[in-house]
């Protein structure tokens, strides 16, 4: 049975060529994205081995048991280790040195230089800096002195061996660093190299004395302790004794456990790059679906006769059932292998590019077993699936099909499938509905699931819908095409299912694209109605994400400036929960910003909250106490107003309340509005010139820029998914050739007949193409259709999140419209070339 | 018929050649064959399987091409045109009826008959519609699809097709072939009433002497020669001359 099925797909090739394609692709992408995270991973493992190899032990905050005790989140952000713990450390049996360690959240700046303009958009942000206290002892510090010495009294600094001459300094200048409380100079007095060979992927490493670190990060306390134990020492038993003199929710782990905890974290963060790509994948492989149906089924009616023949000399249906799907498995064999080396070549191409830009940061490339596992699971799965229903009609085929004069495609009805399709659509329709009427919680819930079912409701109903449709073309590709448009419109009647299987296909790819596109369209006018909600001239960030209060002085000082309003946001508890809590300043922000509450923001009074809809899901109303817990201590406030908007800060108090919970909160935002009459860009300059002596990190942009830049960013989105969702395209422009190719093979004789009758070449191939294009279009307007309807959906579905309206994407849908009518032409090319080239007389030879 | 006076030629070929195949392999299947096809008269080709009477006809209509000799379409020299010329020449002068599958599946029957008009943009001549469809009986199946129409039906419908855009000549290969005795010889009747009464000149492969016997002239080959000629044939003529080619 398995040489017979391997036979016939041996025997003939070719109308299995595009089947197998559309499998590989799909599978590729499987393949491909675990063999690229697989060498990433393995890549990352060898650096936190090599970060942590020298360290035999690291006391550190527990993750863990912040997170059951709840009671203390603020605490991560700080040092928790006083200095004595170190000398606690210390003391332990076995440990030889205990090195106390601490980061500073600073910038390492570039020599100030007059005649460079201050770039607004690179002022945030910059390389980043990485910069601790300096041991030295290599181990530890992680890096070896190449040149000068180490810093040894205060005022003093090393940098890394590649950014110093990049940054422009030499030993002896004096290197600028903005830490949140502003600029302070130290003198260059050594460079070191970071593990073998400095690869800090154009990150700047800096060291400085205990003591400034210290200083500059505003804590006497230390983050971390490193330990080496003695020769000799286990380092997992000294890790035990450490643990038992360590303060409460901190912990003792060997540098090797720690590297290996490192690598998980990682690989957990790497298998959602994996289950993502799984998605795409099955969307290509449910594409391909399509195409497999298709062409088991042509292949099937093909072969009536020859199905009918075994079944007289006493084959049983079962046998032939079996026969088919058995060539479905051998397909898929062998396409999926295809797709595994293919997959494996595309991760091999994409490391490549990716280290031209970082730096290699791979692994060894190996092709994961799982990458093997997956692909041909799915290729295998979804080919069978896909040849079921066809095997199953084969196997219902009776021996006097045999006998039979012309192979006749049995023209079931449509009924089972239209009553099936139309059920489906109609319950996704329903359930769509009640997702965006019915109030319910998480509408986007119901708004997804209906949108599958609708789909595939549509998708069975298209034989209904598209074939009537296409043949309503009729006349008018007969106008334009004459006989050609004629017969093209009457092929795609003839096999409804057919048709309606290939444009579904093209659809099911055209609607994500069009539900993406109406999504980050109408993000865009989101976007677009957030900024139109500022009066502000300027937003004011930090490249350190909170903005030192000094920097609001200057820009309470510079000239032109009318007022000058902050947000900050910090966590506080509530009802045993972290919250985020936003403060703002309701006598000013009123100037600044139209926040989307109720009242407005300006009337948000001392003592008082607003809370959002998700507050207020937990059942708090307006004039209920609530009571906030923050690391300062905790205050009751009273609820006078609701935020409107999902998703921001789920407490919105005065900056009185804010300085009582969290102190000196840290100030995520400042909006500036200047005095009528104020060039804005001229004081861009100005203040952006004023800030940097001090405050370089700290950037103000102009509403329109940062829309600008939101709306890059949104673009890139659908960039991406675009990119992403295109091999599911090409699987159902494959679909719309592979259709073609067997029907061309099917009409044979006819083609000839035509031929001999006086169609010439040309319009042969014109026929095919029209017929490709018709389809390709309907698939693509239908996609279109559901696409943008879904996306709008969608989008009112998540009204909470601030989206307030539906945006179509016109230009995207008539681009679509005009690429799916150019696809259509190329998808025609082969089954055209092959239609046209059709020896007249082997296609009108009385004996087929 | 037997007014032939000053028979102008509808085909003709001149010393044709026909070799499938390559070296050893090679199969001649017409060999310096000479045959001129009068205006307005019914010729039949008869011959043995293999005789090469198939590929006279299809080499005849420029469905295939001659390795060497020449041949011509009124007056027109096909052998030297090129493809796309020579499918212009199929669809301005010539008609055809095959033994099976001669119409579109998806066109009605009326669509199937203006097919080589609507091919070439040509406008329908209603009244020589209308007359042809009377003829051939086809009046209430015009709309029908060929699925829905009886073997004699089709080769009517086929009939009508060929004669549609009253072409230079009409090739018919074994148009009778499936078709019951009764249904063939009304089709036969209507070929041969098509010659008589507007002057329609047909070439018909067939192995059937009854058939030939509707011809005026019948052609004789084998081994890809031209053998022997007929006028004025009856069946049991034709008969016994087959029996004497040892068939």
């Amino acid at each position: 049975m398995f040489r017979l099925a391997v036979k016939s797909v041996r025997h003939n090739p070719k109308r299995l060529i595009l089947t197998a394609i559309a499998v590989a692709l799909g599978v590729s992408l499987v393949a491909a994205s675990h063999t690229f995270t697989n060498a990433l991973s393995s890549g990352f493992s060898g650096l936190f081995s090599e970060i942590y190899a020298g360290t035999d032990v690291i006391v550190e905050n527990d993750p863990d048991a912040a997170e059951t005790e709840g009671g203390d989140p603020f605490a991560a952000v700080e040092g928790v280790f006083e200095p004595s713990v170190v000398d606690d450390v210390a003391a332990v049996d076995g440990v030889e040195v205990a090195i106390g360690g601490i980061q500073v959240a600073g910038s390492v700046l570039p020599p100030p230089s007059d005649d460079a303009p201050t770039d607004p958009f690179a002022g945030g942000g910059g390389a980043p800096s990485q910069i601790f206290n300096w041991s030295g002892i290599p181990e530890i510090d992680q890096s070896t002195l190449i040149d000068g010495r180490g810093p040894e009294s205060t005022g003093e600094i090393v940098l890394d061996v590649d950014s110093a001459p990049r940054l422009g300094y030499e030993l002896g200048d004096m290197v600028g660093i903005a830490t949140e409380s502003g600029v302070e100079e130290f003198e260059l007095v050594g460079t070191v190299q970071f593990g073998e060979s400095n690869s800090l992927q154009g990150a700047t490493l800096a060291y400085l004395t205990d003591d400034d670190a210290h200083a500059l990060a505003g804590d006497a306390n230390f983050q971390q302790i490193s330990v080496l134990v003695e020769d000799g020492a286990d380092a997992g038993a000294v890790a035990g004794s450490i643990a038992d003199v360590l303060p409460e929710g901190t912990r003792a782990i060997t540098g090797e456990d720690k590297a290996a905890e490192e690598t998980e974290a990682l690989d957990d963060v790497l298998q959602y790059v994996d289950i993502f790509a799984i998605a795409f994948a099955l969307i290509s492989l449910f594409v391909g679906a399509y195409i497999i149906v298709n062409t088991f089924r042509i292949i099937v009616t093909q072969r009536t006769r020859e199905f009918g023949l075994m079944r007289a000399i006493g084959v049983t249906g079962s046998q032939v059932r079996s026969m088919i799907l058995l060539e479905a498995i051998v397909v898929a064999i062998l396409a999926s292998t295809i797709g595994i080396i293919a997959g494996y070549l595309l991760a091999l191409a994409a490391s490549w590019l990716v280290s031209l830009f970082v730096g290699d940061i791979f692994g060894t490339m190996t092709l994961p077993v799982d990458a093997i596992l997956w692909a041909y699971g799915l290729g295998t799965l979804v080919t069978l699936v896909s040849a079921l229903l066809p095997a199953v009609h084969a196997s219902r085929i009776s021996p006097m099909e045999a006998l039979r004069e012309s192979a006749t495609s049995g023209k079931q009805p449509l009924k089972v499938r239209n009553i099936v399709g139309g059920a489906m659509a109609l319950v996704g329709a329903v359930v769509i509905w009640m997702g965006l009427f019915l109030e319910l919680e998480r509408p986007y819930i119901y708004v997804g699931a209906g949108a599958v079912a609708l789909v595939i409701g549509v998708t069975l109903l298209a034989a209904q819908v598209l074939v009537p449709m296409a043949f309503g073309l009729r006349s008018l590709l007969t106008r334009m095409f004459k006989v050609d448009g004629k017969l093209a419109a009457n092929n795609i009647r003839r096999e409804p299912r057919r048709s309606a299987n290939t444009a579904a296909a093209l659809m099911i790819g055209v609607m994500l694209l069009a539900l993406v596109a109406t999504f980050t369209e109408s993000l865009k006018t989101v976007v677009t109605a957030q900024f139109s909600q500022t009066q502000a001239d300027f937003f004011v960030f930090s490249g350190q994400g909170a903005i030192p209060t000094g920097a609001i002085d200057v820009l309470e000082d510079a000239e032109g400036v009318a007022l000058v309003t902050t947000l900050g946001v910090d966590s506080a508890i509530y009802e045993g929960e972290g919250r985020a809590v936003a403060s703002v300043e309701p006598s000013t922000v009123g100037e600044a910003f139209e926040y989307n509450s109720e009242p407005a923001m300006s009337e948000l009074g001392e003592g008082e909250v607003f809370i959002d809809p998700v507050i207020q899901d937990l059942g708090v109303e307006v004039g209920d106490a609530v009571r906030l817990e923050g690391p300062e201590g905790s205050v009751d406030l009273e609820v006078a107003g609701l935020y409107l908007n999902e998703g921001d800060a789920n407490f919105w108090v005065d900056q009185a309340t804010g300085e009582a919970l969290f102190g000196d909160y840290s100030i995520l935002q400042a909006l500036v509005v200047l005095d009528d009459g104020v060039d804005v860009d001229e004081a861009q300059t100005d203040i952006q010139e004023a800030l940097s002596e001090e405050f370089p990190m700290v950037a103000l942009q102009q509403p329109g820029q940062l829309e600008q830049l939101a709306n890059t960013f949104i673009d890139l989105l659908l960039g991406v998914i675009s990119a992403l969702l295109a091999s599911a395209l090409v699987i159902a422009i494959l679909g719309v050739a592979n259709t073609l190719l067997l029907s061309v093979t099917e009409r044979t004789r006819e083609i000839g007949l035509l031929r001999a009758v006086g169609l010439k070449r040309s319009s042969v191939w014109r026929m095919i193409t029209v017929e490709s294009m018709v389809m390709a279009v309907f698939g693509t307007v239908l996609g279109m259709i559901l696409g943008v309807s879904l996306g709008s959906a969608l989008v009112l579905a998540l009204e909470d999140f601030g989206f307030d309206g539906v945006t179509v994407p016109w230009i995207w849908l008539i681009v679509y419209t005009v690429l799916a009518a150019i696809a259509g032409v190329l998808a025609a090319l082969w089954p055209a070339w092959r239609a046209s080239r059709l020896d007249i007389l082997k296609a009108i030879a009385t004996d087929g | 018929m037997t007014t032939t006076a000053a028979p102008a030629l509808a085909a003709t070929m001149r010393d044709g050649y026909k070799d499938y195949g390559h070296g050893e392999a090679a199969v001649r299947a017409l060999d310096g064959i000479n045959v001129d096809i009068a205006r307005s008269e019914f010729t039949a080709i008869m011959g043995p399987s293999g005789s090469g009477k198939s590929t006279l006809l299809h080499t005849l209509a420029g469905l295939d091409r001659l390795t060497a000799g020449s041949s011509t379409i009124a007056d027109t020299t096909i052998t030297t045109l090129t493809e796309a010329q020579i499918t212009e020449v199929r669809r301005k002068y010539i008609g055809f009826v095959f033994q099976s599958f001669n119409l579109i599946p998806s066109l009605s029957a009326k669509e199937n008959i203006t097919l080589p008009l609507d091919i070439s943009g040509a406008e329908v001549d209603k009244t020589w519609f209308d007359e042809i469809i009377g003829i051939l009986g086809l009046a209430d199946r015009l709309t029908h699809l060929p699925a829905e129409l009886s073997g004699g039906q089709q080769q009517r419908v086929a009939v009508a097709r060929a004669l549609v855009s009253r072409p230079e000549i009409i090739f018919a290969d074994e148009p009778s072939g499936n078709l019951d005795s009764r249904s063939g010889a009304e089709l036969l009747g209507f070929m041969q009433r098509a010659v008589k009464e507007f002057g329609q000149t047909i070439v018909m492969v067939t192995h059937d002497p009854t058939a030939a016997a509707y011809a005026d002239r019948i052609l004789f080959l084998e081994d890809g020669t031209i053998v022997d000629e007929m006028r004025e044939p009856t069946a049991d003529r034709v008969l016994d001359r087959m029996k004497q080619m040892g068939h």
